[in-house]
């Protein structure tokens, strides 16, 4: 079964305000590796969808900070984490069944073909 | 030089008639820094003093005044990321850098000392200190004018945010409410909504029917308004346009406060040059004229301010200065009330009866035409919400309009008056601008 990564975008993705640690090239890389990837934050879910598709990404979902548990529900995986830069983040990760991932180097390990 | 705050400039009571240096004062130039979210902790030029520095050119660059000319400086010395904006808003223990950023100032506060020397104003003989927020440091300034205590005066309020948010450190990052705060911020810190905003608001949507989410076309509206000011954060920044749905689904802050119903913190300054009616006709730039300032501290009659009591407060600051204008609500033409919180702004505007809009009315008001291109642009600034927390956008709006250089937010109604406030229903103040001295 497919992992499933949440990728808050402020503070997290380097086109975020500020700029985070997880660039385009490791979200394409989380896509070739096999893992359902989309994005979860404040931002409003068009300008989500337009990011990604100014980035040629295909995600699987573009959520509301908030409405994470709706990935949950709509995705079956064995593991889903959500790697996003507050506290808020690691709010709404818990209450909704998500690994909480600070994002920095320490999540490296994500990228490692198992 | 600084000079203690023992001045006497409030109007702070009721019945004090109007203002005696009613049209005697003006302002004469305006000037705005970038409005950024953060300050980067590298590039020396855009760090909060660079940028108090730089409006402050912009301002005096405006009016046509030399350093020379500047006898008065009132810079509110306070932080607005407060006491536990921790690492957001105090850089030390991080190094200093070379002067004048050899300290905490020029980097997270910014004072009139600090300005005065490092701008070489050699002639000001009026700095106060402890100077209040915008809302009252107008009514200073204008009231320090007319009783001639200085003659040419830079008024300034940084807004400093290292990080981008602030506030979040020290006691409100505290698991506990400890001591007083068990009564105050029981649930965590929530900028103080949950007392001043959030259970009047409900109280008003119960009594005159509504619900939360009529605020959305206000809201909508303020952030387009922010996208039509060239120097505010929205349009420098290309926040895109938000919808009724993208408002109405936004997570919550604090049930029922959206995320867009509340400002976004910046790092940015902004200056004003206040000065005599007299001098200001030979400047520059066409006067606004200063009408009246009053300001109000009520006394809170509990921890917790009800819908009653907030509309007393209301009607009493809104007949303050009227009184002091010698206007009324039909005279009235431009009005930027605070928005700092979205649900705080219909207290003002129904307090002040702007277009008529009486107590229970201003759901259906928002939700008639209030573009500037309309008949009733209500705040036409944008204000925080369109802008970013500098809390300033409501002065500048009200006088690009009387201006006539308000750009693509001028107002095709009639535009001679202006009202502006930065205030919390307890706490602030009002100036009202005409384009005329009388």
């Amino acid at each position: 079964m497919a992992k499933l990564i949440s990728f808050d975008i402020d503070g997290t993705l380097e086109t975020g305000d500020p700029p985070g640690y997880i660039t385009m090239a490791l979200v394409r890389k989380a896509r070739d590796l096999g893992y359902i990837i989309g994005s979860c934050s404040d931002r409003t879910v068009s300008h989500q969808q337009r990011m990604w598709m100014e980035h040629d990404i295909s995600v699987a979902f573009t959520v509301l900070k908030h409405q994470l548990e709706q990935v949950k529900s709509e995705f079956d995986a064995e593991h889903y984490y959500h790697i996003g830069d507050t506290n808020i983040d690691r709010y709404y990760a818990e209450r909704s069944g998500f690994a909480y991932l600070y994002p920095d180097p320490s999540i490296d390990h994500l990228w490692i073909p198992s | 030089m600084a000079t203690p705050s023992n001045y006497a400039w409030r109007r702070d009571k009721d019945g004090l008639g109007v203002w005696e240096h009613r049209g005697k004062v003006a302002v004469a130039g305006l000037g705005h820094s970038p409005v950024d979210r953060r300050w980067d902790g590298v590039s020396m030029d855009k760090t909060l003093g660079a940028y108090s520095i730089l409006a402050c050119q912009k301002a005096m660059d405006e009016a046509g005044v030399t350093a020379a000319q500047i006898d008065g400086v009132i810079c509110c010395d306070s932080h607005i990321a407060g006491p536990s904006g921790g690492s957001a808003s105090r850089w030390a223990p991080r190094p200093y850098f070379a002067p004048p950023y050899d300290s905490e100032y020029g980097l997270t506060l910014v004072n009139a000392e600090w300005l005065i020397k490092t701008m070489g104003l050699t002639n000001v003989k009026f700095a106060p200190t402890k100077v209040p927020t915008i809302g009252e440091m107008v009514g200073m300034a204008a009231q320090a004018v007319g009783d001639g205590v200085c003659t040419t005066c830079l008024v300034i309020y940084p807004c400093g945010n290292l990080e981008g948010r602030y506030r979040r450190g020290g006691e409100n990052a505290d698991d506990y409410a400890r001591g007083a705060r068990q009564w105050t911020v029981p649930w965590g810190n929530h900028g103080g909504n949950d007392f001043i905003n959030t259970f009047p608001h409900n109280q008003y949507c119960l009594k005159y029917g509504g619900k939360h989410d009529d605020l959305a076309p206000f809201v909508i509206n303020q952030q387009r308004n922010g996208m039509l000011t060239p120097w505010g954060f929205n349009a420098t920044h290309g926040i895109e346009p938000i919808t009724v749905e993208d408002y109405c689904s936004s997570r919550f802050i604090l049930n029922p406060l959206r995320l867009w119903d509340c400002d976004r913190p910046v790092n940015a300054s902004t200056a004003y040059l206040f000065t005599s009616a007299d001098r200001a006709k030979d400047m520059r730039q066409k006067p606004v004229y200063v009408l009246n300032h009053s300001q109000h501290n009520f006394k809170q009659p509990s921890t917790q301010a009800d819908l009653d009591v907030i509309e007393m407060w209301t009607d009493r600051a809104a007949k303050r200065m009227y009184e002091g204008a010698g206007l009324g609500p039909k005279d009235v033409d431009i009005f930027n009330p605070y928005d700092g919180y979205s649900v705080m702004t219909q207290f003002y505007l129904e307090a002040f009866q702007w277009h008529g809009v009486k107590r229970g009315d201003a759901f259906a008001f928002y939700a008639d035409d209030i573009r500037v291109e309309g008949p009733h642009p209500f705040s036409s600034s944008g204000g925080n919400l369109g802008n970013g927390r500098t809390r300033s956008a409501m002065y500048t709006d009200s006088i690009e309009q009387l201006r006539g250089t308000a750009g693509k937010r001028q107002v095709t109604v009639r535009a001679e008056t202006a009202l502006a406030a930065f205030t919390t229903p307890p706490n602030g103040g009002w100036i009202m601008f005409g384009k005329h001295p009388s």
